[in-house]
């Protein structure tokens, strides 16, 4: 919709008003052959109706509306008009071409955003300022939030349900993934080697470890250092199929030959280093993974891997 | 009422006061409430037609919509023509439907009804019974639109004829407009309009 006539300085051309609303011609477009002029806004509005041109009729679609001349634009720009906000006492006169960017920054503007300098910070418009009151509004904004809060607790809750359901059936896929490779000699090649890839993957997810001290070896460990180092294997995602042989291969009686007793573990000791270990957080315990560490003689190493449990001096 | 809709009848209505048209008498418009929806339109019956000397009154409602739709219109002076229904004073013309263009105003929609009234659509009728008489006798058609004219409009042209006969269907009880209505649709033959109201 075009600007009000009564807003402009001195007499405005009749060539300059929409037709269709009867203000001074705002954004213009003109028809493409009767070059008919209209407020951008107006046309638009009034082609959504009916494709014609709403002085003679003729056909017109949105498409074909074109800019105005130049020549037009600049009467246009040149008009002198009353800022928007004269009704709240700005008294700037303007060409017309520049009022928008004295909106932008007009004090008189009755919705400027200001600053309340009461205390609580929040930015209002000019008008609603004299009638702010901090702590309704803080009220007002700490009530959302905590509704907002709820909100989140709530999807939060949702999504642990969901997480769990589908752990759940991905437990139940596993376990009639077992049941198809026992009953199929093909199937269980694959789902040997998705196990495989399961097992470098999580073995992917480790950081690797430095053993300082391999003397530090415990090589009996007890009942409870086992059931503590299981533990945290479930915790940091060891794939099941391999974490109660892993377990096992955690004491020397199931150590490979060269680690077997304390006799040939002497004589292996400068192979020690060659290990690939990864740490198990916050563990003086490393897992050593056959797949991690095919360099290692036979005699050396068992599959899936080992643990090795030390007193001290794991970095 | 919407914005542009009320900066378009501010506009109109005084372009129609300092028309050419008024300082003729040939239209007028006057404001009937504050927000510019309701007006009241009066055009002269144009030269040459039995509506000569009469002045027409018309509601306009503008609708909210407005220029984007056309505003509403109607006879409220009761008028004999083909376009125009002499029971409800409802119009028949394009431009007050689908030919209306948002660059029309009331200035021109006023002077088109006047050049409607110069010159009648028999086949695309709002009144059958008017329409009727005007193709098949056209005399008889002026004679009534004339005498409606002098009747409704203030037009100058007092018809004895039609006035004694409508006394005489008064004399027997008949409402004088009703007397009217029957005599005019049957040509202003007494004896068929009487057994009309009478059947």
């Amino acid at each position: 919709m075009g600007f009000e006539l009564n807003r402009f300085q001195g007499d405005v051309d009749e060539e300059l008003i929409c037709p269709i609303c009867s203000g001074v011609l705002e954004d213009p477009l003109q028809a493409p052959t009767c070059e008919h002029a209209f407020c951008k806004s107006c046309i638009t509005e009034w082609i959504s109706r009916q494709p014609t041109c709403p002085v003679d009729r003729q056909n017109v679609t949105s498409a074909q509306l074109r800019q105005v001349p130049r020549i037009l634009r600049n009467l246009l720009s040149r008009l002198c008009i009353h800022c928007d906000n004269a009704p709240y006492g700005c008294t700037r006169v303007l060409k017309l071409d520049s009022l928008q960017n004295h909106l932008e920054e007009c004090e008189f503007n009755p919705k400027r955003p200001l600053p309340c300098e009461q205390g609580c910070g929040l930015i209002i418009p000019k008008d609603e300022l004299k009638d702010h009151n901090c702590v309704k509004e803080l009220r007002s904004l700490i009530h959302t939030q905590q509704q907002k809060i709820d909100d989140f607790h709530k999807d939060l809750a949702e999504q642990r349900f969901v997480i769990n359901e589908q752990k759940r059936e991905m437990q139940l896929l596993k376990e009639f993934i077992r049941a198809i490779r026992i009953s199929n000699p093909s199937m269980r090649a694959i789902a040997d080697a998705m196990e495989r890839d399961e097992v470098l993957r999580w073995s992917n997810t480790l950081q690797r470890a430095r053993v300082n001290r391999w003397g530090g070896m415990i090589s009996t460990p007890d009942e409870v250092l086992q059931r503590m180092i299981r533990r945290t294997l479930t915790e940091i995602g060891c794939p099941p199929h391999i974490l109660d042989d892993l377990m096992e291969n955690c004491h020397e009686r199931r150590w490979p030959p060269g680690l077997c007793s304390l006799e040939t573990r002497q004589n292996n000791r400068r192979q020690y280093e060659n290990y690939v270990c990864k740490r198990v957080p916050g563990k003086q315990a490393v897992v050593v993974l056959a797949c991690d560490n095919t360099h290692m003689g036979e005699d050396m190493m068992v599959e899936p891997g080992l643990v090795m449990i030390f007193a001290h001096g794991i970095e | 009422m919407a914005n542009i809709a009320a900066q378009r009848i501010k506009r109109e209505f005084k372009e129609v006061i300092k028309s050419e048209e008024v300082a003729k008498c040939a239209i007028r418009v006057e404001l009937l409430n504050d927000t510019f929806t309701e007006l009241k339109g009066e055009i002269a019956g144009p030269p040459d037609t039995p509506y000569e000397g009469g002045t027409f009154v018309l509601e306009i409602k503008v609708p909210e919509t407005y220029p984007f739709n056309p505003p509403k219109v109607r006879f409220v002076t009761k008028i004999w023509h083909p376009n125009i229904s002499s029971v409800t004073g409802a119009i028949c013309l394009d431009i007050l439907k689908d030919q209306w263009a948002a660059a029309m105003t009331l200035r021109t929609v006023l002077l088109s009804l006047q050049a409607l009234l110069s010159a009648a659509e028999p086949d695309d009728p709002q009144d059958a019974v008017v329409a009727k008489q005007y193709k098949e006798n056209n005399e008889m058609f002026q004679i009534t639109a004339r005498h409606w004219t002098n009747v409704y409009a203030g037009g100058p042209n007092i018809n004895k004829d039609c006035d004694d006969k409508i006394r005489r269907l008064a004399d027997m009880g008949i409402e004088e407009h009703q007397a009217r209505v029957a005599l005019s649709s049957y040509d202003w033959e007494l004896e068929r309009a009487t057994e009309q109201l009478f059947s």
